[in-house]
């Protein structure tokens, strides 16, 4: 099952939600520009619905999702927080200016484990609420060690609560069809919208995929000062190439960053990366369905093969490494 | 005013020379720097790496220029201030990609500099020798490395030990040619968590005075 919903989800409350950016970053049309959308104000305060399900009670549920924002909170180059308000009676996913998040019994939605929606001021990109549905159509757990057979309440709190936090999903990860859908064969980032299968609890930690990505939205004045970015463009006979997936690894940290091509120059940007040499690889979007990633009007250029930069690029400390041309050839 | 000069520059001979300047090439190494693995956390209870890429980065050998100033303490001891200026490349290859993207070597030059101070020990009547000199020295020196753009500066220490010969020929044994091989271990720079030896090869043009 997977979680490629959640976006699609956000997209359909609120409908001038787009892609910015890397990882990918959501954001919101204000006039001729975008904005990111995000909260202006910690902690994020939040309530959970009175109701568990099969195997997780609400109290459990809580404990969960506290830790899933404690560890967004731990990023040491941000300064996020979130609040814990009280249980309610009220479910996730209705306009009521609290945010709120807890079990739904969603039997249409029967690939989507959990979703975010937003509500948005559009005139700045500012979020008003959030809220988070899990699906009850699927079994959870909040064991220490992962539930055999059941879906982990934490790893997939960690991934709506970056969405929450104005993140969209990560393209880092590697993917095979299987029937009705696809199944993912390694990922490294949180915010990869194919789960890991039933009783995997390696999503309860954050990636330098998703580090990057909430430090480019919320990064400290420290932080900015220490990170840096690497843009251009990808190209194929001199043409951009919009839609593709570009990865950033770092030779010294290991430090893998993926970022996407946003536009037909096929101009990408990819911050929040940590100073140092760095190989880039660009490939199609072929490892998810582009609807997880991009709405239906955007069109993803798939012709390509996977090519890596034939310079290495470094990335200052505060600054950023500019007009890198990336050229893939057709397949 | 001629028979003036002429005593003059006998006397520099005759007199123990205090001052050495010297400058030419050198020759260093290449730098093993390692490999590392782009890795993705696989879809198993264990969640074991699973390689999306391999990577080996090397520091490739290159000539540069150096500079020496040097200073005599005793008959045998002279202290040494150097500049070196080097552009080594530093190449990536990569390869094992997940699926199977040509392999490729990436590269960038990088500018170096390494500012250094030594302590010289000759043998063979020192700074009052003619002819062949034998001398070791060893020392340490600031390490400056600017990637390609220029704007990610990498630092480091430098350690270094070696010998050479220095032969003095031309009118009062002022001018000479000064050759020495070296081991010079790098503590940072681009390669930031690890320690390297590098090899170095120099020859200068020297004068003494």
């Amino acid at each position: 099952m997977t979680r490629r919903g959640a976006s699609l989800a956000a997209l359909l409350m609120v409908a001038a939600v787009v892609p910015l950016g890397a990882y990918l970053k959501l954001g919101t049309r204000v006039g001729s520009r975008t904005e990111s959308i995000r909260w202006r104000q910690f902690p994020v305060r939040y309530f959970v619905t009175n109701t568990g399900t099969t195997g997780v009670s609400a109290q459990q549920f809580q404990t969960a999702v506290d830790r899933a924002f404690t560890t967004w909170h731990n990023v040491q180059t941000v300064d996020v927080s979130a609040q814990f308000v009280g249980f309610v009676q009220a479910p996730p996913f209705i306009e009521d200016g609290a945010n709120v998040l807890g079990f739904l019994n969603r039997p249409d939605q029967d690939r989507t484990l959990a979703a975010t929606t937003f509500t948005v001021d559009q005139t700045d990109g500012r979020l008003l609420e959030s809220d988070i549905y899990f699906n009850t159509l699927f079994p959870w757990s909040t064991a220490d060690a992962g539930g055999t057979d059941r879906y982990d309440v934490e790893s997939i709190a960690l991934h709506e609560i970056g969405h929450m936090l104005g993140l969209s999903h990560s393209a880092l990860g590697e993917t095979e069809l299987i029937a009705g859908g696809r199944r993912v064969i390694a990922a490294e980032s949180v915010m990869f919208p194919i789960a890991f299968s039933r009783g995997n609890i390696s999503d309860r930690t954050l990636k330098a995929d998703d580090l990057a990505g909430i430090s480019d939205i919320y990064g400290t004045t420290t932080a900015n000062r220490q990170l840096g970015s690497i843009s251009g463009r990808v190209t194929k006979n001199a043409n951009g190439v919009q839609g593709a997936h570009v990865v950033a690894f770092n030779t010294r940290t290991g430090a893998l960053v993926g970022g996407f091509t946003l536009d037909s120059n096929g101009s990408f940007v990819i911050a929040g990366l940590s100073p140092g040499p760095h190989v880039l690889r660009a490939e199609p979007l072929d490892d998810g369905d582009l609807n997880s990633f991009f709405d239906t009007s955007f069109t993803v250029d798939l012709d390509f093969k996977a090519t890596f930069h034939d310079k290495v690029v470094a990335v200052p400390k505060g600054g950023g490494a500019r007009d890198v041309d990336i050229k893939v050839t057709p397949k | 005013m001629g028979a003036l000069m002429m005593s003059a520059a006998d006397a520099v001979a005759q007199s123990s020379p205090r001052i050495e300047i010297s400058g030419g090439g050198i020759f260093a190494g290449g730098v093993d720097l390692g490999n590392r693995t782009a890795q993705l956390t696989s879809n198993t209870p264990a969640g074991t790496p699973s390689t999306f890429f391999v990577t080996g980065s090397d520091m490739k050998s290159a000539p540069g220029v150096q500079g020496r100033l040097g200073f005599f303490v005793t008959r045998s001891l002279a202290i040494e201030g150097g500049v070196r200026i080097a552009r080594p490349k530093l190449e990536v290859s990569i390869t094992n990609d997940v699926e199977s993207a040509a392999n490729i070597r990436a590269d960038e030059t990088v500018s170096q500099y390494l500012f250094d101070g030594s302590a010289v020990w000759h043998f063979k009547g020192g700074r009052d020798a003619a002819g062949t000199v034998p001398f070791l020295f060893g020392g340490a020196g600031y390490l400056r490395e600017l990637h390609e753009e220029g704007a990610l500066v990498e630092e480091g220490a430098e350690y270094h030990a070696g010998g050479g010969v220095k032969w003095w020929h031309g009118p009062g044994r002022a001018i000479g040619i000064r050759v020495e091989a070296s081991i010079s271990i790098r503590d940072g720079g681009v390669d930031a968590e690890g320690r390297h030896v590098v090899p170095v090869a120099a020859g200068y043009v020297a004068w003494r005075f």
